[in-house]
């Protein structure tokens, strides 16, 4: 049981950092993206040609990757969903839906459908009081916790991160106080951008690069999103944790085909009794 | 007396329609004006298409001279306009710190300085330091208003527009909060006021003008205003009572 609450928790990290790009762009944008799995994807196999293709040491790659899906994004924003802005959540949301599909296929397209793995070197697994871990599952660990730690000191301790938290609380008061939204969007889809990289190159560590790989991680995602509270990093890190934890310790009761079900009824159970989730404000419509 | 405000022919709205039909209005530097009018005359439409929220369809918007027109909401920021509107006029989610350090951070005070108030507006708000570290939106109403005022105030703009200050206020408070407003004038800040509450606004006013149906049905000296028999048909925007 210790095991599976281990591996659980491991899922759930690796979850936190697109979770918490979803909540980041739901703050700021005030839509559900449906398309952070393929733009998990799309990151994962940027880092898997610098890596397994030019041969390069996965952390660079990673690194080169995440600024690269930075600016992708600010380049998706401009062409797909600025010019949709005015029309509502919903629009949006739809857009997302088709970007996802392109995105996928794109990768589907230059990769085909068989399952990859980057080029790393081998490590013998470990015990710790009776726990097996692998260097993958410490890596995803790290690297997780020095995300969230660098995304603490960003929303709370720099401006643009300040500037970030005012425009999702607040949008038009934002513009009266000096803060020029559509730079800070800018800077929220770079973030999200990198998160979603640096997400989808520890899913690929996790278990293997193929297309629907960020795909099959969606709704884990949004429900890990939706319990912590839709625009609360705080929750977004909760919420993985356990969703991640929760689905693994569930294959101990039910079969681990339909662990896929313990994602959906967390959102099920979280909107009906606490539709602000875990760490979310009640929302205020005016 | 120098102009500070000088707005033209304004035309502005929502949708398809102007709520703005036209306004001019000059404001003296160094004054106090209050607009009022009865509700859907257009009173929260102005100061939201003066501060750069809603953009003016035709006439022209003048700061010191400048042409405002065109400029969006930060920018006129830059150029010296605050505004606080009516309600949600502090980010709730934040601490009343953030909110001070984003003010200070955007509103083109710099970021070198440490201190978020400085001295003369710890004076003036000698409660908000007690509550840096609480969410904004655990304030009372009051003590949100006035982080709202601070906020506005931290780079002392040329002119500070207030949206219904005393709105859901108690009287006590309402009073407190015309003070502050006398107070902000001395401090050189000239002030474009939208109230409802006509008497006691008119009380620490220069001057007046009264809005109904996107127009101006008069413009005088406060003093004029409250001196008159029938405020309330005036306040209405009988057009009768011109003057």
């Amino acid at each position: 049981m210790l095991q599976t609450a281990f591996n659980g928790m491991v899922t759930g990290v690796i979850m936190t950092l697109p979770a918490l790009a979803v909540t980041l762009l739901f703050g700021v944008l005030k839509f559900p993206n449906f398309a952070v799995g393929a733009m998990m994807t799309v990151a994962a196999y940027l880092a898997f040609a610098l890596n397994a293709q030019l041969g390069w040491p996965l952390a660079p790659a990673t690194a080169v990757a995440a600024g690269a899906m930075g600016v992708l994004c600010i380049g998706i924003d401009q062409v797909t969903f600025k010019p949709l802005r005015e029309r509502g959540a919903i629009t949006l949301m739809v857009a997302s839906l088709g970007l996802g599909f392109i995105l996928e296929n794109l990768a589907r397209f230059a990769y085909g459908n068989s399952a990859r793995s980057f080029d790393l070197e081998l490590a013998r697994p470990f015990r710790l009081v009776g726990v097996r871990m692998n260097q993958e599952q410490m890596i995803t660990i790290a690297v997780s916790a020095a995300a969230m730690l660098a995304m603490w000191v960003l929303l709370t301790r720099m401006p643009m991160g300040r500037a970030m938290r005012a425009v999702a609380d607040n949008p038009s008061l934002a513009q009266v106080r000096g803060i020029e939204t559509p730079r800070v969007i800018r800077w929220t889809w770079f973030i999200a951008g990198a998160l979603l990289a640096v997400g989808g190159v520890l899913i690929g560590m996790d278990r293997a690069l193929e297309p629907p790989m960020g795909s099959n991680y969606l709704i884990s995602v949004f429900a890990a999103a939706i319990l912590g509270g839709l625009g609360s990093p705080l929750g977004a890190f909760a919420g993985a944790l356990v969703i991640g934890v929760v689905s693994e310790l569930s294959t101990l009761v039910i079969a681990p085909n339909y662990r896929i079900g313990v994602p959906l009824v967390a959102i099920a159970v979280i909107l009906v009794f606490r539709p602000q989730g875990l760490f979310g404000q009640p929302y205020i419509r005016k | 007396m120098n102009t500070i405000l000088r707005v033209a022919g304004l035309h502005a709205g929502y949708g398809a329609g102007d709520i703005l039909k036209g306004i001019d209005l000059e404001l003296a530097q160094g004054s106090i004006m209050t607009i009022i009018g009865p509700n859907g005359s257009g009173k929260s439409t102005l100061v939201k298409t003066l501060a750069g929220l809603l953009p003016a369809r035709q006439g022209s918007i003048e700061l010191e001279g400048r042409p405002l027109n065109g400029l969006g909401a930060p920018r006129r920021v830059l150029e010296g306009i605050a505004y606080v509107p009516q309600e949600y006029n502090v980010f709730r989610n934040l601490t009343v710190l953030e909110n001070l350090k984003i003010a200070r951070e955007f509103m083109g005070a710099g970021r070198r300085e440490k201190r978020v108030l400085d001295e003369e507006l710890e004076q003036l708000f000698p409660e908000l330091p007690r509550h840096y570290r609480i969410a904004a939106g655990n304030l009372s109403g009051g003590q949100r208003q006035m982080l709202a005022f601070a906020c506005a105030l931290t780079v002392r703009p040329k002119l500070l527009m207030l949206d219904e200050p005393s709105a859901g206020l108690s009287p006590l408070l309402t009073i407190e909060v015309f003070n502050k407003v006398e107070q902000v004038n001395r401090m050189g800040v000239s002030i474009l006021m939208v109230e409802q509450n006509a008497i006691e606004s008119l009380r620490i006013s220069h001057e007046c003008i009264v809005l109904a149906g996107g127009r101006v049905r008069a413009c005088a000296s406060a003093r004029e205003i409250l001196g008159m028999k029938d405020l309330n048909s005036f306040y209405l925007g009988d057009a009768s009572n011109r003057i």
